[in-house]
């Protein structure tokens, strides 16, 4: 049996009346390239935030690589990278300083994360303005040193919120081929995006969250194979999407009733 | 096709933007963390009302006794300090923000002159404005009742003056958003200014010293305020009561001309906005022409004691203070202070020291004042970490490693500004004897230790994100401050108690031994307490993470 990076089990997170997380039973194996996919609000941050130690759940379980989140966080913590949403950047601190913090911060002795540093802002084209703080950096910038900061001390989980908004065409290429890379070498890869078509290009298995409930979890071609698509063309994601989720996810008025607009 | 509307007429926008910061403010008010806003927003509102209330009584009898007293020329006096305060008051309170939010109804159907308007009625809901506005109106009711002719004219002048106040209030404040607009511009400007109102501690020494020489190079300069709006106010309605026509028409036209050119000034100001001047928070991308090498970090470790992630938390802690030109400046300020204060009770005697003044009471004293103003940024201590605070959730270490690093950092700043403090004491007032120096640096290690330990639990139970170089909208939570004056009355309250005790039984070195015992009690209470702030971090980390990340 293939080891699991990430197990979940019955993991139910609540805001007052609200259940943004509902009894998720999530199974992702070691070495995948894992898409969460849903609609705005289906809870997939609040899932992401869980599984990263920003969010306590309600009830259920966690375990990362076979270890017990509750029980051993810092030990859970050693192996995962985050990107969370927002990026949790000091601003006020420059490219070059963010990492050596952080990676300090990981337990990297200084030469290590000395040389790591410096190879990542060089890979991520942050090398060039080594006195500028993080503060003045561009949206894009800020996303390459965040996802620079999440693997530099070479997580066996990578969790990946929206990693490639606001990033341009080349660093988003750069980005990709450094995870499927990554994945090559073992790491898994959980990443969010609203970007169907990355999710499809990069990832093979992919689960999907609506309502705060898992309605689908397996490999594309597992996904594809319980839609019904036209005779003789391939199913896209947005397809099985938009099939599992409905047209929008909400029940809204269609486009069509909008008729002032037309 | 969709419909275009119609533009809307200006007074309906200006009903509509009143409405929507009418609105955002109870929306704000309805969240629950800020509950304790609401109580410091009622009583700001009441002691405000006091102020204004008490001041339109005191303008109202002002004007009263200078016409019917025939001191008309002095209501000059009355006009410059309401113009004083209309146009200082508002950059006190609102200057160091990054952008006025009216710009952002540009992206609205609203043409120049909407635009203006708009952004000159905004300057009429601001406090300076309504306060001043009541004060005028107050003044020329003593003035009518003092002579019931000049209502006319006082009504004339008055409205005229409020259209010049605020005009050039808008205007200095769009001039402050252009030069406020950089980050680095807006800190050093913060920094001036607080370091100018700290410096009008000086003028009473100064003015004791050379106030006399001062004086007739003041009066020398005097004739040439008599220019100025408020003076020109005055004397119009001077020239009115004397029944002077030319010189109320040449004053009041000189008015006008001011309100003109204000005008003018605003409205080329607002044009270029209206054009879509773009005030960026940031310096325009310079990019090296070179790559430069990354700073060199291969020297020996100087915190090699500490744990890797407690001493990168202390790194991160000096960067960020070596960063924030406000925090950097404010440690200029406890051997300013210490100088301030003992010329103020000893006078202008740099060189021979604070002659008069009791090094036994002095030196305790401004030691525990010092620790007061020291101390208070740590009851909010993850004020200024931003989004950065996830990391501290994210990363393998506990959340008492945060705490050490935070607190062994501000301690290090602590002891280097009470070693420059001390060192100043000693030369403007001397050494107090040994037992009261023991008790006083035992006293100092109980009363910071101990609030170090309340300090960490109030920055946990009630964050308050914090910008720098901003003063606008950063007010520190009501419960943080209302903890920091807890403690800090409470800590002197025992500090009083053991200095009190140790005299009424006669023991000079009574408070040195209880000190020294509180000292030792609260480092021990200050380790037993990191385990359980961890806990609370963890239990608290979602109020901690979302007040922060805004």
């Amino acid at each position: 049996m293939p080891e699991l990076a990430i197990h979940t089990q019955k993991l139910t997170r609540r805001f007052g009346n609200l259940t943004a997380v509902d009894g998720m039973d999530l199974q992702v194996t070691a070495g995948q390239f894992f898409g969460f996919l849903g609609p705005n609000g289906a809870g997939k941050s609040t899932t992401i935030k869980i599984l990263t130690g920003l969010l306590a759940p309600t009830s259920g379980s966690i375990q990362l690589l076979g270890v017990d989140f509750a029980a051993n966080p810092v030990e859970v913590k050693r192996q995962i990278g985050v990107v969370p949403e927002g990026m949790g950047l000091f601003e006020r601190l420059t490219g070059s300083e963010y990492l050596k913090f952080v990676g300090r911060m990981y337990g990297l002795d200084r030469a290590t994360t000395q040389s790591r540093s410096e190879e990542l802002l060089e890979f991520m084209q942050l090398a060039d303005r080594p006195k500028t703080m993080i503060a003045d950096y561009s949206h894009g910038m800020q996303k390459k040193l965040a996802l620079a900061a999440a693997v530099i001390h070479g997580p066996r989980i990578l969790f990946l919120d929206e990693p490639f908004e606001g990033v341009d065409a080349l660093a988003a290429g750069a980005l990709k081929a450094l995870l499927a890379r990554m994945t090559e070498r073992g790491t898994t890869i959980f990443l969010t995006s609203h970007v169907l078509e990355i999710v499809e290009r990069l990832c093979s298995h992919v689960a999907i969250i609506h309502k705060g409930r898992l309605v689908a979890q397996g490999s594309l071609e597992e996904l594809r194979a319980g839609i019904s698509g036209e005779a003789g063309s391939k199913t896209t994601l947005e397809q099985i999407f938009l099939s599992i989720v409905g047209q929008d996810g909400t029940g809204r008025p269609q486009l069509e009733e909008l008729s002032w607009l037309m | 096709m969709a419909d275009v509307t119609r533009s809307a007429k200006v007074l309906e926008q200006i009903r509509l933007v009143a409405g929507l910061r009418w609105r955002i403010l109870r929306n704000s008010l309805r969240k629950k963390n800020s509950r304790f806003d609401l109580i410091g927003l009622i009583l700001t509102g009441v002691l405000s009302g006091i102020f204004v209330i008490g001041l339109c009584f005191a303008f109202y009898a002002g004007g009263y006794a200078f016409l019917s007293q025939g001191h008309v020329e002095w209501m000059a006096f009355l006009f410059w300090g309401i113009f004083l305060f209309w146009q200082i008051f508002p950059i006190f309170v609102t200057g160091f923000g990054a952008t006025f939010e009216f710009r952002t109804l540009l992206r609205f159907p609203l043409s120049l002159r909407a635009f203006y308007i708009i952004g000159l009625a905004y300057g009429f809901a601001d406090f300076s404005a309504l306060a001043s506005i009541c004060w005028l109106l107050s003044m020329t009711a003593g003035a009518v009742a003092a002579k019931p002719g000049v209502l006319p004219a006082m009504l004339l002048i008055v409205a005229l003056f409020i259209l010049l106040n605020v005009t050039l209030e808008r205007l200095i404040g769009s001039w402050l958003e252009r030069l406020l607009a950089r980050r680095r511009t807006r800190e050093l400007f913060l920094g001036l200014f607080v370091l100018s109102m700290v410096s009008l501690n000086f003028l009473n020494p100064l003015m004791q010293r050379y106030g006399a020489s001062a004086q007739p190079l003041f009066l020398r300069f005097l004739p040439y305020f008599a220019w100025f709006p408020p003076s020109l106010a005055g004397r119009a309605l001077a020239a009115v009561i004397r029944l002077q026509p030319a010189g109320f028409l040449l004053s009041f036209a000189a008015l006008l001309l001011y309100v003109a050119l204000f005008s003018a000034l605003l409205w080329h100001r607002f044009a270029a906005q209206y054009r879509g001047e773009e005030l960026s928070e940031t310096a325009a991308p310079a990019r090296a022409a070179v790559r430069q090498v990354t700073d060199k970090d291969d020297g020996p470790d100087r915190l090699s004691l500490l744990s890797p992630q407690v001493a990168a938390i202390v790194r991160k802690e000096f960067r960020y203070l070596t960063r924030n030109g406000f925090a950097y400046l404010s440690l200029l300020m406890p051997p300013l202070l210490i100088l301030i204060f003992s010329m103020n009770s000893a006078g202008w005697h740099l060189t021979r020291g604070g002659r008069g003044v009791s090094a036994e009471i002095f030196f305790p004293g401004m030691m525990a004042y010092l620790i007061l103003i020291l101390m208070a940024p740590a009851y909010n201590s993850f004020a200024y970490e931003g989004r950065g605070i996830q990391t501290y959730f994210t990363a393998p270490l506990r959340f008492r490693d945060v705490l050490l690093g935070k607190n062994l950092m501000l301690v290090s700043v602590l002891f280097v500004e009470i070693v420059l403090s001390m060192a100043m004491l000693v030369w403007r007032v001397g050494l107090p004897s040994a037992h009261m120096l023991v008790a006083t640096c035992a006293a100092i290690i109980f009363t910071i230790v101990g609030q170090l330990t309340i300090a960490n639990w109030s920055s946990i139970s009630f964050p308050r994100k914090m910008e720098f170089g901003r003063m606008q909208g950063q007010r520190q939570s009501g419960m943080a401050v209302l903890v920091a004056f807890g403690s800090q009355i409470l800590m002197g309250s025992i500090s009083a108690v053991i200095l009190f005790t140790g005299k009424w039984t006669g023991d000079r070195w009574l408070p040195a031994e209880a000190f020294v015992f509180l000292a030792a009690a609260a480092i021990g209470g200050y380790f037993a307490s990191l385990d359980g702030l961890t806990q609370l971090a963890e239990k608290k980390k979602e109020t901690l993470i979302e007040a922060l990340c805004r």
